[in-house]
């Protein structure tokens, strides 16, 4: 107890900058409200050594998963606003939660700190190459004609390509048979198989297929066309301009963190993310680097719970 | 009533089938059932709430006929102290700490065995939580703490 | 002869001395983490992901394998010598496996593990190296109406499991089945049975269950049997196996291994139903001396071979088509992204170094396993015969750490001793938990793949019947339903005769 008293004076006295310069002198834990190995766990494990370079202190991962994000979530909110407890999690556990679960016990605008909306990965719309249609516009006379035949797996009831799916039948006044998997694999396995006919998927889930030709990419639904698929125009170009959907992972921290932690953690996430050997291991698998400041966040945050709200509204989607 | 039951491992076996059943059937009222060509999340939890309760009702109308052995006594204190200590280790983890939380497991668990001694039952949860702490935290990497907050170092 | 061509190649991959080395390290660390309960093959592989950030993408992938298949190797190791089923291929190895150890078998058990995998793997290896791209097409013709079918038959097989009452055995089924349910429904995302406790909402994890059942219930029933135990296993007889006893495993060997080969391709769950389907296949076929589920070392060696088998081949459908067989697949495809390596078919085509060298290491792993393993059989049998009122305490200490290990949460560690309590009540009951444990597996597959069935054919059940893989395996179902029955209606006829 001594020693780090005196450590942590002279720590201040050599940065003159008052006693909460210690900050952090001990590790940095980032809970990750969903199991190891997903792509959520993925992104923390890759900016954890960065970080903890920048840091000076070890950064760890910790999964907390259940209740899509939920769990971890709650138990981020109820931490000390200390700097010592972080939370990485996606679009699900930000912004559709809200409006799907009936006892969320967290509310993501209110009870964190937003610290930066880390990565970005757009969704690609895909069919299964027996799919009669070239294009967008073929496929929405596809379903015309074929109205609640057609089937659209997805990866989990409220999951990111689930309200992909209905924002999509929604804006192209369409209908289809939604099919729940668990989780991305699955889905993806049954549509290159032909089992299921059309889906939205991380494009880094797909690229594999699409360019063995064992999917077919008939949109993508980013702003900009991505990188990896050129020829593949965004569903904006086609007319489609609310059609603009990405999943993305973000950070946050309790709320009340004091302004230079908060700083500190700012810096040392911005160090990880736009660190060229970080950066691509990030790009490689498909993520869009997004760095952004907690500000952007902040309006990025609104925005989309904005247009979830809507989506899950207008299309119906319950949990039961 | 006792007399009645001829065989009583198939009694109870078969009591707590139709309770379980009973309670799926009653607890997925509350779920959409859905029909059988579009089932609802109801449908599979009430049918097999209706087959367990089959199955038990058979097996307690069995054993009004079979005669079967009874059922052997409960070793109450062994139960206790072995989920007790478990239970206690949940109880204690985060605050006390991995090795106080295991060294308490350690002593509690092995108070259920007769050959019990507590020197070596010190000495075993001492070594124990030692190496635990050494090859899960140190090693492995888990998150816990060795010694918790409650501590307050 | 491209296939030799192709093998060298990938031995030379295999054999450069950093590959040799990770293989190594890879597999101790996955029979270590397979010993132990609960830190299973993903939460490894995820925690050790970043380490293999500086690695050739092909010496990470060595690596990362080799935790995989270590894991399932070690896996059999606590199930036999403790009756600790760490996941739910080992359950079975548990039932003749340990029943072999209480007799004071438990090296011989060991080493028919041992061996039965090293040849399982190798064989496996080869039908990778052979057939890997048509055995993946062949996967695909697995949809949802054909999984249900399959789990049907599964679960009409796994009446053959109990060895006591026939009632009591679906029973158990049924329990099970119901456990399984609880949690978030995949097709509605409805939570059931959860009662608003969010600890609940992914459901009960498998381990728990099993540490519970087992390891718990089976320390309390060991604790009142006082010191018959320690007696029991005093009298240890052979490490290892004869030429004869071989030669008797062998044909159970290379059963398990063709049924764990084909199931441990099909990416919906076929890899845990291949232990339970060999052991079924055992059971009716092997002409055993002692009988099941008392120590029948054909009830170790087939699952075995079969559970090995199976984990080699579920890495077909990831190489040859950047499909994800399990999570730990799953897991395996985001490590070769990292690398900046796009999984899919052209996988083979554009690194035939990487497709090539991990075959040839899965094979060398095999080796490395074999050599690691039998050597430790002795230093195991010997850990088993510590006098038992020193060795349960800390049985319970690795479950529970195992336990919390899983999802952080103490939660999982009081479900546990509440199932410790329900395993030893059953035991008091002669209710039997392994049809239960199946039935758990495979109750939310099954209730998944019959409603995504239907939600896709719009409700029409034809599909069941009309595609022909489907239909195939439904009426497999039905004469195995036949044959199961046959032996329990035939004994109540002498019964009545007896009468």
């Amino acid at each position: 107890m001594m020693k780090k008293t005196i450590t942590a004076l002279l720590a201040g006295l050599v940065l003159a900058a008052g006693a909460q310069a210690a900050y952090p002198d001990k590790p940095v834990t980032i809970i990750v409200p969903f199991p190891p190995g997903g792509s959520t766990d993925m992104l923390a494990r890759i900016m954890t050594p960065k970080m903890s370079e920048k840091l000076g202190q070890p950064v760890v991962v910790e999964n907390k998963p259940g209740a899509t994000g939920a769990i971890g979530a709650t138990q981020v909110k109820r931490a000390a606003p200390d700097g010592y407890t972080v939370l990485c999690a996606s679009i699900g556990m930000w912004a559709a939660n809200p409006f799907l679960q009936k006892n969320l016990a967290y509310d993501p605008a209110k009870d964190f700190d937003l610290l930066t909306v880390a990565v970005k990965s757009p969704n690609v719309l895909v069919t299964n190459p027996n799919v009669p249609a070239k294009d967008v516009k073929e496929l929405v006379a596809y379903l015309k004609q074929k109205p609640n035949k057609v089937t659209f797996p997805s990866s989990g009831a409220g999951s990111s390509d689930h309200l992909s799916i209905a924002l999509f039948w929604m804006l192209t006044d369409t209908t289809g048979i939604h099919v729940p998997y668990k989780g991305g694999g699955p889905a993806i396995a049954d549509l290159v198989a032909g089992h299921a006919e059309v889906s939205f998927q991380n494009l880094n889930n797909v690229i594999g297929h699409i360019k063995a030709g064992k999917l077919r990419a008939l949109a993508v639904t980013s702003e900009k066309r991505a990188a990896l698929l050129p020829d593949v125009p965004t569903m904006v170009e086609l007319g489609y301009k609310d059609m603009v959907v990405t999943s993305w992972q973000a950070l946050g921290a309790p709320k009340g963190l004091p302004a230079d932690v908060k700083n500190t953690l700012h810096a040392a996430m911005m160090a990880a993310l736009k660190d060229p050997e970080t950066a691509k291991k990030l790009t490689d698998p498909g993520f869009e680097v997004t760095a952004s400041t907690p500000e952007e966040f902040e309006k990025f945050l609104q925005s989309e719970l904005a247009k979830w709200k809507h989506v899950i509204e207008v299309g119906k989607i319950t949990l039961d | 009533m006792s007399s009645l039951i001829k065989h009583p491992r198939d009694f109870y076996a078969g009591l707590m089938y139709s309770a379980v059943g009973l309670g799926a059937i009653i607890i997925a009222r509350d779920y959409n059932m859905g029909t059988s060509v579009r089932m609802g999340p109801g449908y599979f939890p009430t049918m097999l709430g209706g087959l367990l309760v089959l199955v038990g009702a058979i097996s307690m109308v069995r054993s009004f006929f079979n005669k079967g052995e009874g059922i052997p006594a409960f070793s109450w204190k062994e139960i206790v102290l072995v989920l007790g200590s478990v239970v206690l280790f949940g109880v204690l983890v985060r605050g006390a700490g991995l090795v106080p939380s295991l060294i308490l497991l350690v002593i509690v668990s092995a108070w259920a065995s007769d050959q019990f001694r507590l020197k070596t039952a010190l000495l075993l949860a001492v070594l124990t939580s030692v190496f635990s702490a050494l090859v899960f935290v140190k090693g492995l990497g888990l998150p816990f703490a060795i010694i918790g907050p409650w501590f307050g170092i | 002869m491209d296939i030799l061509a192709n093998l060298s190649l990938g031995f030379s991959t295999a054999f450069s001395l950093a590959n040799l080395f990770y293989c190594f390290v890879g597999v101790v660390l996955g029979t270590l983490i397979g010993v132990l309960p609960g830190l299973g093959p993903v939460a490894t592989i995820a925690m050790l992901l970043p380490v293999t950030f500086s690695f050739q993408p092909v010496t990470a992938l060595i690596m990362l394998a080799g935790i995989f298949y270590g894991a399932q190797y070690g896996g059999s190791t606590t199930a036999i010598l403790v009756n600790l089923p760490g996941e739910a291929s080992s359950v079975i190895t548990a039932l003749d496996g340990h029943a072999m150890a209480k007799r004071g078998e438990a090296g011989k058990a060991l080493a028919t593990a041992a061996i039965g995998s090293f040849i399982a793997g190798t064989i496996a290896t080869f039908l990778i190296a052979l057939f890997a791209p048509p055995l993946a097409e062949m996967a695909l013709k697995f949809g949802p109406a054909e999984y249900f079918s399959l789990l049907v038959l599964g679960l009409v097989v796994s009446i053959v499991l109990a060895h006591g009452s026939l009632l009591h055995a679906l029973g158990m089924i049924f329990l099970g089945l119901l456990l399984g349910i609880i949690g978030t429904d995949v097709n509605s995302g409805a939570e059931r049975f959860t009662f608003g406790a969010p600890w609940l909402a992914d459901g009960v994890n498998f381990v728990v269950l099993a540490m519970g059942m087992y390891g718990l219930g089976e320390i309390i029933n060991n604790l009142e049997k006082k010191d018959k135990r320690d007696l029991m296993l005093k009298s240890v007889s052979g490490l290892r196996l004869s030429w004869a006893e071989f030669k008797h495993i062998l044909p159970s060997v290379l059963r398990g291994t063709t049924v764990g080969s084909f199931l441990g391709i099909l990416p919906g769950g076929g890899a845990v139903l291949s232990s339970f389907a060999s052991y079924a296949v055992e059971k009716k076929v092997a002409k055993s001396t002692v009988p099941f589920g008392e120590g029948a070392i054909e009830g170790v060696a087939g699952p075995e071979s079969a559970n090995n088998a199976g984990s080699q081949t579920s890495f077909i459908p990831m190489l040859t088509l950047g499909i994800p067989s399990n999570p730990t697949m799953a897991i395996m495809i985001g490590a070769m992204m990292i690398h900046s390596i796009q999984p899919g078919p052209s996988v083979l085509s554009e690194q035939p170094a990487l497709f090539w060298g991990l075959i040839a290491s899965m094979w060398i792993g095999n080796l490395f396993l074999i050599v690691l393993n039998l050597p430790l059989i002795g230093l195991w049998v010997k850990l088993i015969t510590a006098p038992y009122h020193l060795m349960f305490p800390v049985i319970i200490v690795f479950c529970a750490i195992g336990v919390i290990s899983i999802n952080n949460t103490e939660w999982d560690v009081f479900m546990m001793a509440f199932f410790g309590l329900a395993g030893y009540v059953f035991s008091k009951l002669e209710c039997e938990p392994a049809p239960m444990l199946l039935g758990f597996i495979l109750g939310p597959m099954m209730e998944e793949y019959l409603r995504r069935a239907l939600l896709m054919s719009s409700g029409d059940f034809s599909v069941f019947f009309t595609r022909p893989l489907s239909a195939t395996l439904l009426v497999v179902a039905a004469v195995a339903m036949v044959v199961v029955l046959m032996p329990s209606i035939s004994k109540k006829r002498e019964e009545t005769f007896k009468e």
